[in-house]
């Protein structure tokens, strides 16, 4: 992987679009010691600033992938800005109210896309739920369906059934338990 | 099995599989039916929510992967718990050692401050040497130019103190910065006898020399009048010394104010006698005629805080004198005549054996 490839913020940014898997990685692996410092030097541990760091990566990939993000900053400070901000939550959540934060970097105005980002979690984290709940075969049916996008043939011998027809059968009748468990706790945010 | 086939159409619907007349009819459809419709909302958004999941948790995945293979190439220069440990607290610590050092400095200097106008005042201790001034040295050159310009000019002493007798055979005692540095000694007494002299022995510690005089005509001092004290005096105790502060003998009294000298010096009496530079080497005795110091300095800048070394110190080194040189033991006297006597009196007997000490080099 040669580094002078995505020298500009611009090249990370059309990188991730055209789905280049080394621009994330170039990205991920370029800010991490900033992210890692700022949350170690506010009373975090290294598993924290991790798990800080991915969430940040996760909503500037979103924005990027979905061409939401207004970016009026350099990469860095967005990225510096979503994690302290999601940090200072964090912290909240903790009941360890960080008196004064130890800023490492100038931040922006994030909270919107946070708080959006928030929101997905919670669906996500839901869904996540759900689909364990499910249980075998139904979250492997609907996973290789409508996630990993198979045909129904290739369905259809993986389980043993004797018909893609009951195969569909099946996959509706998981369908159907999957939402109403879904649908019990998840309530879209208002 | 209905319901099965409602699914089937509507996912159909939202993939966008169906034919244009029968999209029109199910939208027609959705219009009137408020259940359908809800139900279509309800199935986009939970396929919506599976597929974003989905791609979420890859994502995740992904994330997982860069990390871990992060980790794996920093793996060797991974830094150890103490590096962590120290990325964590460095600006801790660093806060911590650059106050514990300032007030240490600070304390030290802020102390040393407070201190040194006092030191300066208690730490000066004056040698009463006489410096003969230089002026009169000149003056005299002038006025021997004038009457015989062959004859050499007398150089005149270039520094004074007191030196007082200590045995009939020619033993003389004064401080040994008086005689520091001198080529040649020359001794003076009331009377107008004038010896020359030779340093026998030095005691730098206690400030104490002996003299011996050297001139063949010298035929001894005579009996001398005091006896040397052992044992140390008691404070308060009348004290008297004689001396040359300048070209005459003078007289001083006082008593003795401190058992301890200069700083705690406790081979030195404190006496509150005023002295003058030449008064140093001089004999200090009680009321009863014993001899119990030699006077050695004073306190600068303090009015009479002088100070004499003990005579037990003298004594110690006059026994230690035979050891060291080749010369017999010395005979003290042992008869005090000074006793009992008017202070004048004493005075009349004692002025004989106090001599003025002249350094010349």
């Amino acid at each position: 992987m040669k580094k002078s490839l995505y020298e500009t913020d611009e090249a990370v940014i059309e990188g991730i679009r055209r789905d280049d898997e080394r621009a994330l990685a170039y990205l991920y692996k370029l800010y991490f010691p900033m992210i890692s410092h700022f949350i170690l030097s506010n009373s975090g541990t290294d598993d924290e600033a991790k798990d800080i760091y991915q969430e940040g990566v996760i909503v500037f990939y979103e924005k990027t992938r979905d061409n939401s993000l207004e970016l009026s900053c350099q990469i860095k400070t967005y990225l510096y800005s979503v994690c302290r901000r999601l940090w200072l939550k964090r912290l909240a959540e903790k009941g360890r109210y960080a008196s004064k934060l130890e800023e490492t970097d100038s931040f922006v105005q994030v909270e919107e896309d946070t708080s959006q980002h928030e929101e997905q979690e919670r669906q996500f984290g839901v869904m996540g739920e759900a689909l364990g709940q499910l249980g075998e075969p139904c979250r492997s049916l609907l996973e290789d369906y409508y996630i990993n996008t198979q045909s129904m043939q290739v369905i259809t011998e993986k389980f043993g059934y004797t018909n893609s027809d009951t195969a569909k059968n099946q996959k509706y009748k998981c369908l159907q338990r999957l939402k109403k468990i879904f649908f019990a706790t998840y309530k879209p945010g208002v | 099995m209905l319901e099965y086939r409602a699914y089937e159409q509507i996912e159909r619907y939202l993939n966008g599989e169906m034919a244009i007349e029968e999209q029109q009819a199910f939208e027609a459809l959705l219009h009137t039916d408020v259940r359908l419709a809800e139900q279509v909302r309800e199935h986009k958004q939970l396929l919506d929510s599976m597929q974003k999941y989905g791609r979420r948790q890859a994502l995740k995945q992904q994330l997982q992967n860069i990390h871990a293979d992060m980790e794996a190439e920093t793996m060797q220069a991974s830094p150890g718990a103490w590096k962590v440990f120290w990325n964590r607290h460095m600006q801790t610590v660093a806060v911590a050692a650059s106050v514990s050092l300032l007030s240490v400095f600070g304390t030290l200097w802020s102390v040393q401050q407070l201190k040194a106008p006092v030191q300066q005042q208690t730490a000066r201790y004056v040698e009463l040497r006489r410096e003969v001034e230089r002026l009169k040295k000149t003056q005299t050159a002038i006025i021997n130019g004038i009457n015989d310009a062959s004859k050499p000019a007398p150089r005149a002493a270039a520094f004074s103190g007191t030196g007082f007798a200590i045995s009939a055979d020619g033993y003389l005692v004064t401080s040994s910065h008086v005689v520091e540095g001198a080529d040649s000694i020359m001794i003076e007494n009331k009377a107008g006898l004038k010896y020359k002299v030779s340093e026998v022995y030095r005691d730098e510690i206690h400030d104490l020399s002996i003299l011996k005089v050297s001139d063949p005509a010298f035929s001894g001092f005579g009996k001398l009048p005091y006896t040397f004290k052992t044992n140390e005096s008691d404070l308060g105790e009348k004290v008297f010394t004689l001396g040359y502060p300048r070209e005459d003998i003078v007289f001083g009294e006082g008593s003795l104010s401190s058992g301890s000298g200069f700083e705690g010096d406790t081979t030195s009496y404190q006496v509150s006698i005023p002295l003058n530079p030449g008064n140093s080497g001089g004999p200090l005795l009680d009321d009863k005629g014993n001899l119990i110091g030699v006077i050695s300095g004073k306190q600068a800048g303090q009015e009479g805080a002088a100070f004499a070394v003990k005579s037990a110190y003298l004594l110690q080194m006059i026994h230690e004198l035979p050891a060291s040189t080749t010369m017999a033991p010395m005979s003290l006297s042992k008869h005090n005549s000074l006793l009992g006597v008017s202070r004048p009196q004493q005075l009349k007997k004692l002025k004989d054996y106090v001599f003025v000490v002249k350094v010349y080099n």
